[in-house]
């Protein structure tokens, strides 16, 4: 026993060097993360792991997806995505196999993962950067930001541009219609919606809607008395293919107290791709998607509009997403491109 | 007997009253103790004990009968230390016994009552030992002399053959003489018994008294036990204790005490009583009608 | 007659301290990194040699920084709260107390979250803050196990069914106030629901705090070492043995207080994990006989196993995912838990 805590001692006093290099001096630069934090990231950044899908997803956005060199079981989007190496959860990651990774940095986010885990990064000596994103807005500058650490801020401007550019047009389409009342739909037993200070929340906003919930909590457990009290115009699933969507809404309308919704009596319902549920630059796609379905006079006024509507690509971008155009129940392959610098 | 090991334990506490008033022959001396319990400070108190006194000297047996709930148990619960009495004191060789620090106590006083449940059985060789924890510091394993002394008290009560046995798995009389072992291993100056005849045949019954009479003489203890059995009380106590309702009725020898008018009223039942050969009073009750 | 000596309490001892450095090597070796058992041996060698420039660092970082820590941590954990257990069942006369089942891990998991809420609005240096969590949860068990006691009495004496209902009703009621903490908390970080609930060793604590927990462990069980023959008298019961000596009031509060330090230290670096203070006293019991003398230690051992063979399967099964340790114990633990029912043990 006691020779145990004597080995326990001396092992631990090693934990603050970062691991050794032996080929060149590591050159180092400060960056502050978005929880304050000042974080030494190596230069260049080589070996990314990110502990959140939505990093994962826009590493990708950013072109950098060959320096990921591990992410999460749950990094499914792109599909590419699904064979880098797994670390484990994002709440419960697996430190060994973090550092088994070597990587340069780890990619953290404050909606998802634990202070827990980046502690135990600090104190094993493995820089990690971590993101706060509540608003929309707050997901393309991240992103932007995200791209200036890890040394592409080109494809950073570049993006947030497109974003901003599909945003501004979708603020034009929709000035002056009074926003639609909607419940988002995040969990339908027990019915579970997003709070005002989520970026979901905000998502709705731009897409010319409001959530019905006034609610600080984030995940708000809501009554069915309430909604019903509230009366929402539309319900809003996210659902990864439009079929699944329109399925929650069948098995939904079905349960006893539902039919006390004017939405429910009148079909009035919206699925927008899973996107949503993600900080990360597809999001646009699914804000532009849900303005589609609440707002189709927005739309069908236009005179370039067309029913399988292509948003036109900035050409220096060359990656394809895949994103649900539901009201056609078709998928439309929208040519959105990300550039590899 | 280990004299020194006593003697450095009373380092402490001082024998009460001059060397001139202490009687040597006495070892117990109860001097008007009384005792009350109410379950609420407010309310009058359910149950007293009222003065009550009598000395014992080594070697002596005394009785102390009554009906169901007359203060009996409790009294034997003040003789230990166990409880403070409201009134008066209970001394020991000169030493209040509630005073006492515990483990100078429990080299003293040993209490033979009914056992709680055991929840994991141990060997009988295990419990007896059990008696010798006053004599040992604290982190202690016992010591030849520690095991000696538990077989010599399994063999003064002649339960030498259940040493290996567990507790759970013997008969109910040898369970309390083994329970009777583990106190002769505290090497006690007072032996209190509560009741030790309760769950006991006759056979059994008488076989404890014998053996209880044995003991005291031969190891010079002052016996105090509480029990039903008048006609045991009356064969082997040297001194009775009539009790009735809190109230110590009479002290004596068993041929003072049990005069039928007195025992008729106590006990509420007609009863005769008729002295043995030995000089010894039997008490009987007569046929029915 | 074969009493208790210090020589076969030291070979029981040696035993299971055996077990458990094969136990520690095996817990070593596994893992979501693979790592070969001679170069395992031969890397230990270096460290206590103070070679250690000559290992690659990403094996020394898992050996050192991760595996081993958790595994110092697991057998801490793991330890206390046998003694833990074993102590309540002296105390209480109840084969079925232990710090889960009575509701005192939870409590401990409640002070715990408290201190957590608290925290952030006194102005106190890292290191003290560090320390507010695990005197919490201190707090939370004392509280609970008090509560509990007296709960449990029934004019006047403890009464073994009362007890456990009494114990059985406060762990609902404070798990049921961790749930409620864990619905309603926004911000900070309470390390959610499973932690508090089914215990997890997969984030080290800080090392001040390990600290802590080390010298909490030897100081409380020591106090607790030292009653060792005044519990087996207690086990009798309460009359018998004050009249055996025994000061009872004493031993029962400073066992109380002992008993509910290791369950809160244990709590608050490692959530609520059941299962371990229950049975590995009756297991050593059913091997080693129940005097506390030798209960104790050999508890503390058993316990120390355990649980590390349960972190390392939770850590294993379904790599590089993991399962929380409580969950573990609770798999395995009700099984071995019917059957030593079954045989009659209690």
């Amino acid at each position: 026993m006691l020779l145990f805590c004597a080995a326990s001692w001396c092992p631990t006093a090693h934990a603050q060097t970062p691991p050794a290099n032996p080929a060149a001096a590591p050159v180092y630069k400060d960056f502050v993360d978005e929880a304050g934090r000042t974080v030494h990231v190596p230069q260049p950044v080589q070996r990314i792991v990110s502990l959140a899908p939505s990093l994962t997803e826009t590493i990708y956005a950013l072109g950098l997806q060959d320096r990921l060199v591990g992410d999460t079981d749950y990094c499914d989007y792109p599909p590419d995505a699904q064979k880098k190496p797994k670390v484990g959860g994002a709440i419960n990651p697996s430190l060994e196999q973090i550092v088994a990774l070597r990587p340069d940095l780890v990619l953290v986010t404050k909606n998802l993962n634990l202070l827990e885990t980046v502690h135990s990064l600090d104190s094993l000596g493995i820089s990690s950067y971590g993101t706060d994103t509540n608003t929309v807005q707050q997901i393309i500058s991240s992103t932007q930001r995200l791209a200036e650490v890890l040394g592409v801020p080109e494809a950073g401007a570049t993006l947030g541009a497109d974003l901003e550019r599909h945003l501004a047009d979708l603020r034009q389409r929709l000035n002056g219609l009074p926003p639609r009342r909607v419940l988002f739909i995040v969990w339908s037993d027990p019915l579970i919606s997003v709070g005002q200070g989520t970026f979901i929340a905000d998502a709705m906003r731009l897409a010319g809607a409001t959530s019905i919930v006034d609610s600080a909590q984030d995940w708000p457990h809501m009554s069915l008395e309430e909604v019903v009290r509230l009366q929402p115009d539309y319900l809003v699933f996210a659902a990864p293919h439009s079929d699944s969507g329109q399925n929650d809404f069948d098995v939904l309308a079905e349960r006893p107290g539902w039919r006390g919704l004017d939405a429910v009596r009148n079909r009035r319902f919206a699925v927008i791709s899973d996107a949503v549920n993600r900080p990360a630059p597809r999001i646009v796609s699914a804000i532009e998607d849900l303005a589609r379905q609440l707002h189709p006079e927005a739309f069908s006024a236009h005179p370039d509009d067309k029913k399988e509507k292509k948003i036109p690509p900035p050409a220096h971008l060359k990656r394809s997403f895949r994103v649900l155009d539901s009201s056609s129940g078709d998928s439309a392959l929208l040519e959105v491109c990300a550039c590899a610098l | 007997m280990n004299s020194h090991a006593r003697s450095s334990a009373f380092a402490d506490s001082h024998p009460v009253g001059t060397a001139g008033d202490f009687n040597s022959d006495i070892r117990l001396s109860v001097e008007q103790v009384s005792y009350a319990y109410s379950a609420n400070p407010t309310q009058a108190p359910l149950f007293t004990l009222e003065a009550t006194s009598f000395q014992a000297r080594p070697g002596e047996i005394v009785a102390i009968i009554g009906p169901n709930a007359c203060g009996k148990s409790t009294l034997l619960k003040l003789i230990a230390g166990a409880l403070a009495p409201l009134s008066g004191r209970v001394l020991l060789n000169g030493f209040v016994t509630h005073t006492l620090p515990h483990r100078a106590r429990g080299q003293r006083i040993a209490m033979v009552q009914q056992e709680s449940p055991l929840l994991f059985p141990s060997r009988a060789w295990e419990f007896v030992l059990q008696g010798r924890h006053p004599y040992g510091r604290a982190l202690r394993f016992d010591t030849e002399e520690d095991i000696l002394i538990a077989r010599n008290a399994l063999a003064q009560v002649g339960a030498e053959h259940l040493s290996d046995r567990l507790m759970d798995q013997i008969s109910g009389g040898e369970k309390q003489r083994v329970i009777l072992a583990r106190a002769l291993a505290q090497q006690p100056l007072l032996l209190l018994l509560d009741e030790p005849t309760l769950h006991l045949d006759i056979g059994a019954q008488v076989d404890l008294l014998e053996t209880l009479r044995r003991l005291a003489s031969a190891n010079r203890y002052t016996v105090v036990v509480v029990t039903h059995e008048l006609n045991l009380a009356g064969q082997y106590a040297d001194q009775v204790a009539l009790f009735q309702k809190g109230k110590c009725l009479r002290v004596g020898p068993p041929a003072t005490v049990f005069q039928r008018e007195l025992l008729e009223q106590v006990f509420q039942t007609p009863l005769t009583v008729e002295l043995g050969s030995s000089g010894r009073p039997r008490v009987n009750v007569p046929s029915a009608k | 007659m074969r009493p208790l000596t210090l020589s076969r309490l030291l070979l029981h001892c040696a035993i299971l301290s055996g077990v458990l450095f094969v136990v520690v090597v095996i817990a070593l070796k596994l893992g979501a990194v693979p790592v070969s058992l001679y170069g395992l041996g031969h890397d230990l060698l270096r460290v206590l040699f103070r070679q250690t420039s000559q290992l690659s660092s990403e094996y020394q970082l898992i050996i050192f920084d991760i595996r081993l820590p958790r595994i110092l941590l697991g057998i801490f954990v793991g330890a206390s709260l046998s003694v833990a257990g074993a102590s309540f069942q002296a105390l209480l006369r109840n084969p079925l107390a232990d710090p889960y089942v009575l509701g005192v891990s939870s409590g401990a998991a409640v002070g715990a979250i408290i201190a957590l809420i608290v925290e952030p609005h006194l102005d106190l240096a890292p290191a003290v803050a560090a320390l507010l969590t695990p005197v919490g949860a201190f707090l939370g068990a004392a509280l609970t196990v008090t509560a509990v006691y007296f709960l449990g009495l029934r004019e006047g004496q403890i009464d073994s069914g009362t007890l456990l209902l009494a114990g059985i009703i406060s762990a609902s009621f404070l798990s049921a106030i961790i749930m409620f903490f864990m619905s309603t908390l926004t911000g900070g970080n309470y390390r959610g629901m499973a932690f508090w609930m089914m215990g997890e060793l997969s984030t080290p604590p800080q090392r001040i705090v390990s600290l802590v927990i080390r010298f909490g462990f030897f100081l409380a069980a020591g106090i607790i070492y030292t009653t060792a023959s005044d519990l087996n008298l207690l086990l009798a019961g309460e009359k018998e043995a004050m009249h055996l000596g025994v000061d009872v009031r004493r031993v029962r509060f400073v066992v109380y207080i002992a008993a509910s330090l290791l369950t809160g230290l244990a709590v608050s670096v490692s959530g609520a994990i059941g299962y371990v203070g229950l049975l590995v006293p009756h297991v050593m019991r059913l091997l080693f006989g129940s005097d506390h003398r030798i209960l104790l230690p050999t508890a503390a051992l058993g316990g120390a196993i355990a649980v590390v063979v349960a972190d390392t399967l939770a850590r294993t099964v379904i790599s590089p995912s993991e399962l929380p340790v409580g969950a573990m114990t609770a798999i395995a633990g009700a099984p071995l838990f019917l059957y030593l029912m079954r045989r009659g043990l209690t």
